[in-house]
């Protein structure tokens, strides 16, 4: 049975899918139905070392670079306003082909022109990241961005890790005031 | 003491008031003073399931006072603002609540606004709030003058139950096809 994460929520998810090898990062959302710019929710990942910083820019996925050079994590491609069902925007990462210096994956989720469009995670319908187990299709984690991250405009979701030989996810929930930049700065991207 | 909202916003009214039943939706406005139609601003609600209203009598406005339930009642139209306070208000009863009804979206409009060619902008001091009735504790206010200026019809916030609680959000977005829009995009029959 998946988590799902509150407020402040921090589980440890180890017992829930040991040895995992591969993961869908889903983002969804509703389009706007009320007057006004699109929301445009935005998924990204960074692929950290042991000392929490990216092993190159080029590492760290979003909608600009879809890939990373090796091919283990790959976004599917940038959503701008919602329209869908199900997942809007998601990120497979194949955890047999991360590069071995690769220590974690960290997963930000932020909302495009936040402050210019003066928009939070609230002001948006039906919002949610998720991450899913490819292996079983089984939901490990989701968070309720509406609910939960309503005044926020950026925030890291989760992240996953290496643990000895496996590896493991961790849910963070963790918002940031300055934004998917904010995030990247922070793990060593040079913006 | 109440909480202010940001727009996006959610608070526990159960937790701010465990024994809470009685909540109050009150709209005020300055009759006009100057020369043209009077500025006739209607408050309204819509008792939701998964999105859509639970039928077209659950559409609470000016034409239907009361929903089937009486668990959400609207106090009267008043078509020029005349009045010191609350110039119109709607009572919510959660306890009567049928338990199918998960939301209920509060819009806030002005009649034949595109005819009368007005915005909230041109109406003196309107504003919109919920009050706990429990200790009359003002939860959220807009000041529709000031922050919806340009707007003609918004749902000013939404009543919705969440793990067991009921929680206000502070919605403050607006429809540029008017209180008809609204009622549409919740499932109302319009004719």
């Amino acid at each position: 049975m998946g988590v799902s994460l509150s407020k402040g929520g921090n589980v440890s998810l180890t017992k829930e899918a040991p040895n995992l090898t591969a993961v869908i990062v889903g983002l969804g959302w509703d389009a706007r139905t009320t007057t006004g710019t699109d929301f445009d929710l935005d998924a990204s990942a960074l692929l950290a070392g042991t000392e929490g910083k990216v092993i190159s820019d080029q590492h760290f996925v979003f909608f600009n670079n879809l890939k990373s050079p090796d091919g283990s994590v790959e976004h599917t491609g940038d959503n701008t306003t919602g329209e869908g069902e199900g997942d809007d925007e998601a990120i497979k990462v194949n955890l047999a082909g991360v590069p071995a210096q690769v220590a974690k994956i960290v997963f930000p989720v932020s909302i495009y022109e936040a402050e210019a469009r003066q928009q939070s995670f609230g002001q948006v319908r039906n919002a949610y990241i998720r991450v899913v187990n490819q292996a079983d299709n089984k939901e490990l984690a989701r968070y309720d961005l509406t609910e939960d991250a309503s005044t926020e405009t950026a925030m890291v979701f989760g992240e996953l890790y290496r643990h000895g030989a496996e590896w493991k996810f961790r849910a963070i929930g963790q918002g940031y005031a300055s934004g998917l930049r904010g995030i990247a700065q922070d793990f060593g991207v040079n913006v | 003491m109440g909480v202010t909202l940001a727009k996006g916003g959610n608070v526990s009214l159960t937790k701010a008031a465990p024994n809470l039943t009685q909540v109050m939706i009150g709209l005020g406005w300055d009759a006009r003073s100057t020369t043209g139609a009077d500025f006739d601003l209607d408050a309204s609600a819509l008792l939701c399931a998964s999105g859509r209203v639970l039928g077209d009598e659950y559409f609470v406005f000016y034409n239907n006072l009361k929903s089937p339930d009486g668990s959400v009642e609207h106090t009267g139209d008043n078509l020029t603002g005349d009045g010191e306070g609350d110039d119109e208000s709607i009572l919510v009863d959660l306890s009567q609540v049928p338990a199918g009804v998960d939301k209920i979206v509060f819009p806030v409009s002005i009649h034949e606004a595109d005819s009368r060619g007005q915005t909230f902008g041109q109406v003196s001091n309107a504003f919109i709030r919920v009050v706990n009735q429990a200790d009359q504790a003002e939860l959220a206010r807009y000041d529709l003058s000031e922050d919806a200026s340009t707007e003609t019809a918004m749902i000013f916030g939404e009543l919705y139950r969440y793990n067991g609680e009921w929680k206000f959000r502070a919605v403050g977005q607006g429809y540029a096809s008017g209180l008809r829009g609204i009622a549409l995009d919740f499932g109302v029959n319009v004719s």
